[in-house]
C-alpha cells in the first residue's frame, strides 16, 4: 500500500480541457461570494435561531455564548489535529481516541497517584505525541495506509481505555486548578479559549507562514514532486501525525478540565464533527484547500446549529445527523472546489 | 469493399467531410470555419499546437462537443454539423483511440476486446472459446504477436496500442470505418513509434481511412498521405505530404519564421581549463553500468538511447533519485553522498522530470506556488514574505514568456507547453550549476519548445551545465554540444561536434558512431 488514499478535497484529478478554461474562470465576484459563502451561512444561522420563537429566549443570550464556546473547544482542536496529516495527504481517524486516551491518563494520575498538573499536562503532551510518532512511521516508514493505520490505532485505544478505566469514571481528586482552567472564565471568556487561540495561532502560523507549511501542502497535492523538489516527504509526514498527537493530548487535558474526570468513552465520536469542521473549513476562505481559518468557522457553524437546534428543543437524534449532513455536504463541495481549482 | 457499403457512402471522393466548423468555448474561438474531407484509404494527419483547435474538431466530429455551426457529410448522415451525437458519429464508423488507450492491463487481451463489444454468451456463461477463437482472428488480421489469455500489461507498448485499435475496429466488415488516433505515439520510443507507424500504413493500404493527430513532424512526414495544418482554431493550410517541405510545414504551424530559433548555431563552449560541473565515474545504479561522463561548464550533453536504455536511470542517479551501488559523482569538485535529494540540492543540481503530471505537477496549487516551491526558505525570516514571493513569482512569468492570466491562476489552466516553462523557471531561479533534463519538450508545441530551448541556452551563459536525456533525436541534434549514447545501461557511443539527428539515431539503432566505432 502506498499514497494512493488522499483526502478527497485534493483527490480526483480528472483530465482537463485547455480549450474550456476560459469558460471556467471565475470572476472577481463569484470568487468572493464562494470564499465568504460559509460565513454568510454561519451568519444567516445564527440570525435564524436568535429570531425563531422556540429558540430565541435562550439563544443569543452571553451565557449561551460562553457554553457553546467553551464545548466546542475540544471538538476545534481536534479539527486542527486532524487537519494537519489530512494537508499532508493522510487520514488520521485516531485524533479523537488519542485525546480520549490522554484524558484518562491525566484523571488517572490526579485520581491514582496525586500527581502535580503540571507533570500531568506534559505527560499528556508526550503520550500524544508519542501515539502520533508511531501512526507517522507507520505510514510514512512501514508504507501502511492512513486510513485503516489510524482506524485500527483509535481502536486499540479505545481497548486500552476500557482496560484501564474497567468501564468506570475517573473524578476524584482532579486538581482544582484544573477544574478551575475549564470551567471559569477571564474577563468573561472561559479560559480554556485562551488555550485553544493559541493553538490556533500557532497552526496558522505554521501552515502559512513556514516554509514547512507550503511542504505539507505540496506533499498533499503531489508527493513524488514534493520528494524530487526536495521536501525530506516522510520526515515531514511524520512530523504532522507527531503535531497531530500532541494537539490531541492537549485536547484531552481540556477534556478533562471541561469534565472533571474521564469516562470510558473511547473518543471515536469527537472524531465526526472535527472532520466535518475541517471539510467545511475547505470550502471557505482558500476554496479547495483545508485551511485554518476555514476550519474555524467550520467549528462554529457545526456549534452554532446544533446549540440552536438543541435549544428549539430537537430530539438527540438530531444531532449527529445534523453532523452526518454536514460532513457529507462539506466532502461534496470540498472535492468539487479542489477540482475546479485543477482547471477542469 | 461490399455493394452495401458502397451505397451508404455520401459520395465516393470523400469518406468524411466537414466544412465551416466553429466552436466557441467562453471568450475562446476554439475553432473557428474549420474543413476536414478524408479521401477513403488515405492517413490524413492533423498538425498544430497544443490548444490550435485539432482536438476540438475531433470532439465536434465525435459528438463529445456540439459544433456552433458548420456541416458535416458522413455515412449516413448529410447535415448540420450541430446535430452530430456521440451514437450518431458511432453509427457512421468513427472510432476514436485516444493517448490513454483505455486498456485494462491486468485484464486478458480477449477480455479488453469483449468489454467493449459484449461478451459471447449461451444462458448467460461466457462462451470463453469462440471469444478467444474470435480474438485470435483479430490478432492475425492486425499482426498483433500475442495470444488472447495474454495480460495486455506484458504487451509491448506499440502492440498495446495495436490491441487499442483493433479493439476499437473489431465490429466493422470492411475497412469501412474512420480511424481518428489521438497522438499515437505520444508516449512511445522511437522504435516502438516506428513499428506502429508501419502497421497503420498497413491498414490505410488495405482501404482503411485513418486521420492522426502527432506534435512529431518526421513522423506525420512518414507516415501520411494528405497534411491539415492548424493555428489558432483555423486551418492555415491543406497539404500533400509527398509535395511539401517540413520547414513550410514548420513555419505554418509556428505562424512566424523560426528558422533562427530551432537552427541557431549553437556557442563554442567554454574553454575545458576549469573544473568540471559534474564528474560521474564508474557509476553502478540500477540498469546502469560503468558510466563515465563529465560535463564542463556552459555544455549541454545530450543522453539518447532506446526505451530500456537506462536514459532517465542516469539523470535520476546523478540526481540522487535512484540509489548508486557503485561509483563517485562530484558537482564542481565537492563528492555527492550517495541516495539523498538533499546532497545533490545543496550542490546545486536540479532536475526537471520526463512525466510532468506525476513527478513535478502542484496540480491543485497555482502558478506562483508552482514556481515557489523549490526556493520556499529563501522567503523565510520567521513569516513567508508573501509580496515578495509574488512578486518574484509574477517577473519569472514574464521572463519566461509564461501565457497566464496571472501568477495566481491554477496551473493546471496553462497548456502543456506553458506549464514546462514553470517547472523550467521553478529550477531555473535557483541558478543551478548542473540542469538535468528528462524529456524537456514531451508534450509541448513547436513555439513554446522554441522558447525553452532559448532558457536553457541561457541558463548555460552563467556556467550552467546541462544534461538531456531525449527520445526526439531532433531535439538533442539542435540543443545539444555532445551526444552520449546508451545501451542496456551503459554508455556504448560517443557523438561530438556537428551532429544532426540521423547520426543519433544510426547511433542508437546500431550503437556506435559513424566515425569513431565502439
Amino acid at each position: 500500500m502506498t499514497d494512493t488514499e488522499t483526502p478527497p478535497a485534493v483527490a480526483d484529478a480528472s483530465p482537463t480541457h485547455p480549450e474550456q478554461t476560459p469558460a471556467n474562470r471565475p470572476n472577481r465576484l463569484l470568487e468572493l461570494a464562494e470564499r465568504f459563502a460559509l460565513v454568510v451561512v454561519l451568519v444567516v444561522v445564527t440570525i435564524f435561531f436568535s429570531v425563531l420563537p422556540a429558540s430565541r429566549e435562550l439563544f443569543p443570550t452571553i451565557p449561551n455564548v460562553r457554553i457553546v464556546v467553551a464545548s466546542q473547544s475540544v471538538t476545534l482542536l481536534l479539527a486542527i489535529a486532524a487537519m494537519l496529516p489530512l494537508i499532508s495527504g493522510h487520514f488520521d481517524f485516531s485524533v479523537g481516541a488519542t485525546a480520549a486516551t490522554t484524558c484518562v491518563l491525566v484523571a488517572g494520575l490526579m485520581s491514582r497517584h496525586s500527581t502535580s498538573p503540571w507533570v500531568c499536562i506534559i505527560a499528556a503532551v508526550l503520550l500524544g505525541a508519542a501515539i502520533g510518532l508511531a501512526n507517522g512511521i507507520a505510514v510514512q516508514r512501514l508504507g501502511m495506509n492512513s486510513f485503516v493505520t489510524t482506524l485500527a490505532t483509535a481502536t486499540l485505544l479505545g481497548g486500552a481505555i476500557q482496560w484501564y478505566t474497567k468501564g468506570q469514571t475517573i473524578t476524584g481528586n482532579i486538581a482544582p486548578s484544573l477544574i478551575e482552567f475549564g470551567s471559569h472564565t477571564w474577563l468573561g471568556v472561559p479560559r480554556v479559549v485562551f488555550l485553544v487561540a493559541v493553538v490556533t495561532a500557532g497552526a496558522y502560523y505554521l501552515l502559512t507562514h513556514t516554509p514547512y507549511g507550503r511542504a505539507l501542502y505540496a506533499m498533499g497535492d503531489n508527493v513524488a514532486a514534493a520528494r524530487l523538489v526536495g521536501v525530506p516527504v516522510r520526515r515531514y509526514g511524520i512530523t504532522a501525525f507527531v503535531l497531530a498527537g500532541a494537539v490531541a493530548g492537549i485536547a484531552g487535558i481540556v477534556l478533562t478540565a471541561r469534565t472533571g474526570g474521564a469516562n470510558a468513552d473511547n473518543g471515536t465520536a469527537a472524531v465526526f464533527p472535527a472532520l466535518a469542521a475541517v471539510f467545511l473549513g475547505a470550502t471557505a476562505i482558500l476554496p479547495g484547500r483545508f485551511n485554518v481559518i476555514g476550519t474555524v468557522i467550520g467549528v462554529a457553524l457545526v456549534a452554532v446549529s446544533v446549540s440552536g437546534l438543541t435549544l428549539a428543543g430537537a430530539q438527540d437524534w438530531v444531532n449527529p445527523v445534523f453532523n452526518g449532513a454536514a460532513l457529507a455536504i462539506a466532502v461534496a463541495a470540498s472535492s468539487y472546489l479542489g477540482r475546479r481549482s485543477r482547471g477542469a | 469493399m461490399t455493394d452495401v457499403s458502397l451505397a451508404s457512402r455520401p459520395s465516393r471522393d470523400y469518406t468524411l467531410e466537414a466544412r465551416g466548423v466553429s466552436k466557441r468555448f467562453g471568450g475562446t474561438q476554439a475553432l473557428d470555419e474549420a474543413s476536414l474531407l478524408l479521401r477513403p484509404g488515405s492517413v490524413h494527419a492533423l498538425l498544430g499546437g497544443n490548444g490550435s483547435g485539432k482536438s476540438t474538431l475531433i470532439k465536434c466530429l465525435a459528438g463529445v462537443y456540439r459544433a456552433d455551426s458548420g456541416s458535416v457529410v458522413l455515412p449516413g448522415y448529410d447535415g448540420p454539423a450541430a446535430g452530430v451525437t456521440p451514437s450518431l458519429a458511432h453509427q457512421a464508423g468513427l472510432r476514436v483511440v485516444h493517448q490513454d488507450l483505455g486498456l485494462f492491463d491486468r485484464m486478458t487481451v480477449a477480455e479488453n476486446f469483449a468489454l467493449d463489444s459484449g461478451f459471447p454468451t449461451t444462458a448467460g456463461r461466457i462462451k470463453w472459446r469462440e471469444l478467444d477463437k474470435r480474438v485470435d482472428e483479430l490478432l492475425e488480421e492486425y499482426a498483433i504477436p500475442a495470444r488472447p489469455r495474454d495480460p495486455v500489461g506484458s504487451l509491448r507498448p506499440a502492440e498495446r496500442t495495436l490491441v487499442a485499435i483493433a479493439r476499437a475496429l473489431q465490429d466493422q466488415r470492411d475497412s469501412e470505418h474512420v480511424l481518428l488516433l489521438d497522438e499515437p505515439t505520444a508516449s512511445l520510443p522511437e522504435h516502438e513509434s516506428a513499428a506502429l507507424l508501419a502497421a497503420i500504413r498497413e491498414r490505410a493500404a488495405a482501404g482503411q481511412t485513418v486521420v492522426i493527430v502527432s506534435h512529431r513532424l518526421s513522423e506525420v512526414m512518414d507516415v501520411s498521405d494528405e497534411i491539415t495544418v492548424f493555428r489558432d482554431g483555423r486551418v492555415v493550410g491543406n497539404l500533400v505530404t509527398a509535395e511539401s517541405d517540413a520547414s513550410d510545414i514548420v513555419r505554418l504551424i509556428a505562424g512566424k519564421d523560426l528558422a533562427n530559433g530551432l537552427a541557431a548555431a549553437l556557442p563554442a563552449p567554454e574553454i575545458r581549463t576549469v573544473e568540471p560541473a559534474l564528474a560521474v565515474s564508474g557509476l553502478a545504479a540500477g540498469p546502469l553500468s560503468g558510466i563515465n561522463l563529465t560535463l564542463w561548464p556552459g555544455e549541454i550533453v545530450g543522453v539518447a538511447g532506446l526505451l530500456g536504455s537506462g536514459r532517465s536511470s542516469l539523470l535520476k542517479a546523478v540526481y540522487g533519485a535512484l540509489p548508486r551501488t557503485a561509483g563517485a559523482i562530484t558537482v564542481g569538485g565537492r563528492a555527492l553522498r550517495n541516495g539523498g535529494i538533499g546532497d545533490a540540492l545543496r550542490a546545486g543540481l536540479a532536475m526537471v522530470p520526463e512525466n510532468r503530471l506525476a513527478d513535478a505537477a502542484l496540480t491543485s496549487m497555482t502558478v506562483r506556488e508552482n514556481m515557489s516551491v523549490s526556493v520556499l526558505r529563501s522567503f523565510w525570516r520567521g513569516w513567508m514574505r508573501h509580496s515578495t514571493e509574488r512578486r518574484t513569482a509574477a517577473d519569472l512569468a514574464s521572463r519566461f514568456q509564461v501565457k497566464t492570466a496571472g501568477v495566481e491562476s491554477p496551473f493546471m489552466s496553462l497548456s502543456g507547453g506553458n506549464q514546462q516553462k514553470v517547472i523550467l523557471a521553478r529550477w531555473l531561479r535557483r541558478e543551478p550549476s548542473v540542469l538535468l533534463l528528462d524529456e524537456p519538450t514531451q508534450g509541448v508545441d513547436i513555439g513554446a519548445r522554441a522558447e525553452i530551448y532559448g532558457k536553457v541556452r541561457e541558463s548555460t551563459a552563467h556556467g550552467c551545465a546541462v544534461l538531456v536525456a531525449s527520445s526526439d533525436h531532433e531535439e538533442l541534434a539542435e540543443l545539444c554540444h555532445r551526444v552520449v549514447v546508451l545501451d542496456q545501461g551503459r554508455i556504448v557511443a560517443e557523438l561530438d561536434g556537428e551532429v544532426d539527428a540521423s547520426d543519433i539515431t544510426y547511433a542508437v539503432q546500431t550503437h556506435h558512431s559513424l566515425e569513431t566505432p565502439a
